[in-house]
């Protein structure tokens, strides 16, 4: 009797020490994957619940605060007062969701000081400053507003920055979110249904998305040429109908599938300005997949940006396949086959010829300030690298300006302000092209003169499908923004 | 341990739990308040009065019991107040009522012992069943069932011309009359069943007859898993019964076809019904039913994993998050703010109530009471045993209370009263 009386209590003791092991490992060893899952809402209800700092845009309007809370008046609720239209910027911070953009990479500075750890404890006591600060944008409100309503509803991407210190001043992605919906009672509706969007509106397709460059690419390739000294704007090239591409039997043709000027010979000039493919073609085979490689490199191909928000690397390959591949190394110099890029680095490299050849790191937030508005540290300007020599970039300036005043830019003109660009019309086997359109202004500015780069890309040809061109869909979306900075 | 030791235990857990509700209160930024009294007077009255009751009619009982359920009791209780205040009064109201449940039984049984409980065993398991089965009544009637959390275990009571509806889970005072009838069943038939035998081949079996007890074990367990929809209940009742099969009889045969029966039942039941699938695969992979079925365990692992080696700090988490919180996860929300150590503390204190029952059931000269100590003492075990297993993930969440510490003031009385029955039971031997 007691025998099996033993035997059950040392049983029963025994499932109690297997919950104390259990216990162990849930508490002790796991723990960390437990407290940090993203699904977790400890961490982010207890930061979204505090207070965090004003968010605006370089011209003060406001597009985040937190406001008190209308469940508990102890703890706050963000609120981006604009909807969409900063959505890709300032992300957002959810409890289900996490946070997201600069309210994410920011967020130490966004929130309070003041909380449990042993140094917030300290410096409440010490008396320091432990309200949370607010951020100030570069990006300029009637510039975002503007640039948003150019782009409308067409899938694509806008962005403007200061070619001299790389400030951001619009961040356009379409489609959009309303980072409000992420807050509220449906929260997790409306999250679900976010990303499972086939359009995928969560992503910011200026940095966090690549696409086939195309023609803008033609600028890379030109600083090749020019940097190298192998060719200046005046050098000739053969004018064929079709570009027979050696050791193959594909061919390239001009976007008309005409001869680029006479059909005898063209200057890289013209060939620029109208954005000959077969010009290009030949100019790439001529300095060779190593050399391209090693130029792409230098703007910033396979590099990432630093930038405050989610960046994709842009690709050119430099991994030798171009060598003894003319075909390739020709599809290439003209921004097409596996060369990607992010509208992020077009802009850059439209910057970099704006600006002497010096590539800025582009930035978004301008300063940030105390809750009592003192700045208490700005931004300075930083050079990321050198994409091109000065010469080479104030050659590459006259030629992006003449294809705006007499080739395929034309539409990005703005009257009384020299406008530089340069269109690109990306090929995408199965769905309409890419528009592209990268350009700044104004050309040679004086030394306190304002100036901005723009780039556009409008995914699939955009409201004109197959019949778009860069020239046609993104160059006027530009120009209105350059129209609107120059008023 | 002497009784004076034991009072002190109990003025310790009294002033740990009006402690714990201070700190509470410290955290909603309010100053020590009524509140704080008012636990502490509870605790003093509701466990004190036991202890009273034991010195004058029990005065040999054990001294393990009462300091270690007035421990668990206070933990639990500051994690109630913790989330609810509400529930918190109304659980309050429960001990006392409890307490006077369990003083009640003390001295109904002074004179008689628990031996007297032999005579009405046909009533008891009556109304156990009753009980057990009083959840099925249908709607509509003044008494009638209630699904709560998609399980039929509770019974309400509209009242004419009162607001409130009075409910209740029968089922709780039902497994301890059905105790009471096994063990004075099986010291009658233990003897028989233990010793005849039929040899095939190298296995010693019992008469065919003998395994109708079994039989109707798992029968009883399986129509309330069915009509209750309760997997909890219904994996403790048929523990116990094979428990108690096997500590009357020492035959591992039961053990065997009991485990054989449960792994058959679930198996059937994985099969037949879709809750129960869900409860397995949830158990089994979580964090890939995050949204459904794995909701709750996900939050719990999410909760004590938050609280780590010391804890949020009492009123300093969010166990509010875990559903269920106040009732069968109280565990968690406990391993959350107090962290592992709260949380081994717990188990360390079910473990010595186990192992004391347990003793006090081996000290036992008489059949009956010693089958009646070891059946209580497994029902204890079970009960934390299937919650807590089902919290940290060791075996499907069975939804069940945890003794002594979740919400409800069922579960509290019946642990009680299992409790008092213990301590009557320890006086016996001693005298």
């Amino acid at each position: 009797m007691n025998v099996s009386l033993r035997r059950a209590a040392y049983a029963l003791l025994g499932a109690f020490l297997v919950l104390a092991v259990s216990v162990t490992y849930v508490q002790a060893i796991n723990a960390p994957e437990y407290r940090d899952d993203p699904r977790n809402p400890r961490v982010v209800a207890w930061r979204t619940g505090r207070e965090r700092g004003p968010i605006v845009t370089s011209d003060r309007v406001v597009v985040a605060e937190s406001r008190p809370s209308p469940n508990d008046p102890t703890l706050f609720q963000r609120a981006y007062p604009f909807d969409g239209l900063y959505a890709h910027t300032v992300g957002y911070t959810s409890v289900l969701f996490g946070s997201r953009g600069l309210e994410r990479t920011h967020a130490s500075e966004l929130t309070s000081n003041r909380d449990s750890t042993i140094s917030g404890v300290l410096n409440g006591i010490l008396g320091g400053d432990t309200r949370p600060r607010g951020l100030r944008l570069t990006i300029d409100h009637r510039l975002q507003q503007v640039a948003t309503d150019a782009l409308g509803q067409q899938r694509g991407a806008v962005i403007a920055l200061d070619p001299k210190t790389g400030a951001v001043l619009a961040l356009v992605s379409y489609p959009s979110f309303d980072p409000n919906s992420l807050i509220g009672l449906d929260a997790a509706q409306a999250g679900a249904d976010l990303e499972n969007d086939p359009d995928q509106p969560l992503r910011n397709r200026v940095s966090d998305e690549t696409y086939a460059p195309g023609s803008v690419f033609k600028i890379v390739t030109t600083a090749a040429g020019l940097d190298t000294g192998l060719v200046s704007p005046s050098s000739e090239f053969p004018d064929p109908v079709e570009l027979e591409l050696p050791g193959s039997s594909s061919t390239i043709k001009n976007f008309d599938g005409e001869v680029c000027r006479a059909g005898t010979q063209v200057s890289l000039e013209y060939a620029f300005v109208h954005s000959c493919n077969t010009t290009f073609a030949q100019l790439g085979m001529k300095l060779g997949g190593e050399e391209l490689a090693r130029h792409a490199n230098q703007f910033g191909f396979n590099k990432l940006v630093p930038f405050d928000l989610e960046t994709l690397v842009s690709f050119f390959p430099d991994d030798g396949s171009l060598n003894d591949n003319l075909p390739a190394t020709a599809q290439s110099a003209i921004g097409q086959l596996d060369v990607q890029t992010t509208p992020l680095l077009v802009a850059l490299s439209g910057a970099a010829v704006a600006n002497g050849g010096e590539m800025m790191v582009p930035y978004l937030v301008y300063d940030i300030f105390t809750s009592d508005g003192t700045v208490e540290s700005s931004t300075v300007p930083m050079v990321w690298r050198r994409a091109m020599s000065p010469a080479t970039a104030s050659v590459l300036s006259g030629l992006m300006e003449q294809a705006v005043v007499s080739g395929t830019g034309k539409k990005a003109a703005v009257p009384g302000v020299r406008i530089a660009g340069k269109t690109g019309t990306a090929q995408v086997t199965g769905k309409a092209p890419h528009a592209w359109f990268v350009g700044f202004g104004p050309v040679e500015p004086e030394p306190d003169e304002q100036s901005i780069v723009v780039a556009v890309v409008v995914e699939s040809g955009g409201d004109f499908g197959e019949s778009a061109t860069g020239g046609s869909v993104a160059a006027p979306i530009a120009q209105k923004v350059l129209a609107t900075f120059f008023e | 341990m002497t009784r004076t030791a034991e009072t002190g235990l109990i003025i310790a857990a009294a002033i740990l739990a009006a402690v714990g509700v201070g700190i509470v209160e410290f955290t909603k930024d309010n100053w020590l308040n009524a509140q704080v009294v008012v636990t502490f007077g509870v605790f003093v009255i509701a466990f004190g009065g036991i202890q009273i009751a034991v010195r004058r009619w029990a005065s040999g009982a054990s001294s393990l019991l009462l300091p270690t359920v007035a421990f668990l009791t206070a933990i639990g209780f500051i994690e109630i107040y913790r989330l609810d205040g509400h529930l918190a009064a109304i659980q309050r109201w429960s001990m006392l009522i409890a307490a006077a449940a369990g003083v009640g039984l003390l001295w109904l049984l002074r004179n008689t012992g628990v031996g007297v409980l032999r005579r009405y065993r046909y009533v008891l398991l009556a109304v156990g069943v009753l009980f057990l089965m009083l959840p099925l009544l249908p709607d509509g009637w003044p008494l009638h069932g209630a699904v709560v959390n998609g399980s039929r275990l509770w019974v309400r009571i509209d009242v004419p011309g009162l607001d409130r509806v009075l409910s209740f889970q029968p089922g709780e005072i039902g497994k301890v009359l059905v105790t009471i009838f096994l063990a004075s069943y099986l010291a009658e038939r233990s003897e028989a069943m233990a010793t005849i035998d039929r040899k095939i081949g190298p296995f010693k079996l019992p008469e065919p007859r003998h395994l109708f007890p079994v039989l109707v074990a798992a029968g009883i367990a399986f129509v309330i898993l069915i009509y209750q929809r309760d997997l909890g209940a219904s994996l403790l009742l048929f523990g116990l019964f094979i428990g108690m099969l096997y500590i009357a009889t020492g035959r591992s045969f039961y053990l065997v076809t009991g485990a054989l029966a449960a792994v058959a039942g679930g198996a059937a039941a994985y099969s037949t019904f879709s809750h129960v699938q869900r409860r397995i695969d949830a158990w089994l992979d979580p964090f890939g039913h995050f949204s459904d079925a794995g909701y709750q365990s996900v939050q719990a692992l999410f909760a004590m994993g938050s609280g780590s080696l010391t804890g949020s700090g009492i009123g300093l988490g969010r166990p509010d998050l875990i559903p269920a919180a106040e009732t069968d996860f109280i565990f968690a929300a406990i391993a959350e703010e107090m962290g592992l150590a709260g949380s081994l503390a717990v188990i360390a204190a079910f473990a010595l109530l186990v192992a004391a029952g347990f003793g006090i059931a081996i000290r036992s000269r008489d059949l009956f009471r010693k089958y009646l100590a070891g059946g209580l003492t497994i029902v204890l075990a079970l009960q934390a045993i299937i919650i807590l297993g089902g919290v940290l993930r060791v075996m499907p969440v069975t939804g069940i209370t945890l003794p002594f510490m979740s919400y409800g003031g069922s579960s509290l009385l019946a642990n009680t009263a299992i409790i008092a029955l213990l301590l009557r039971i320890s006086d016996e031997e001693r005298a």
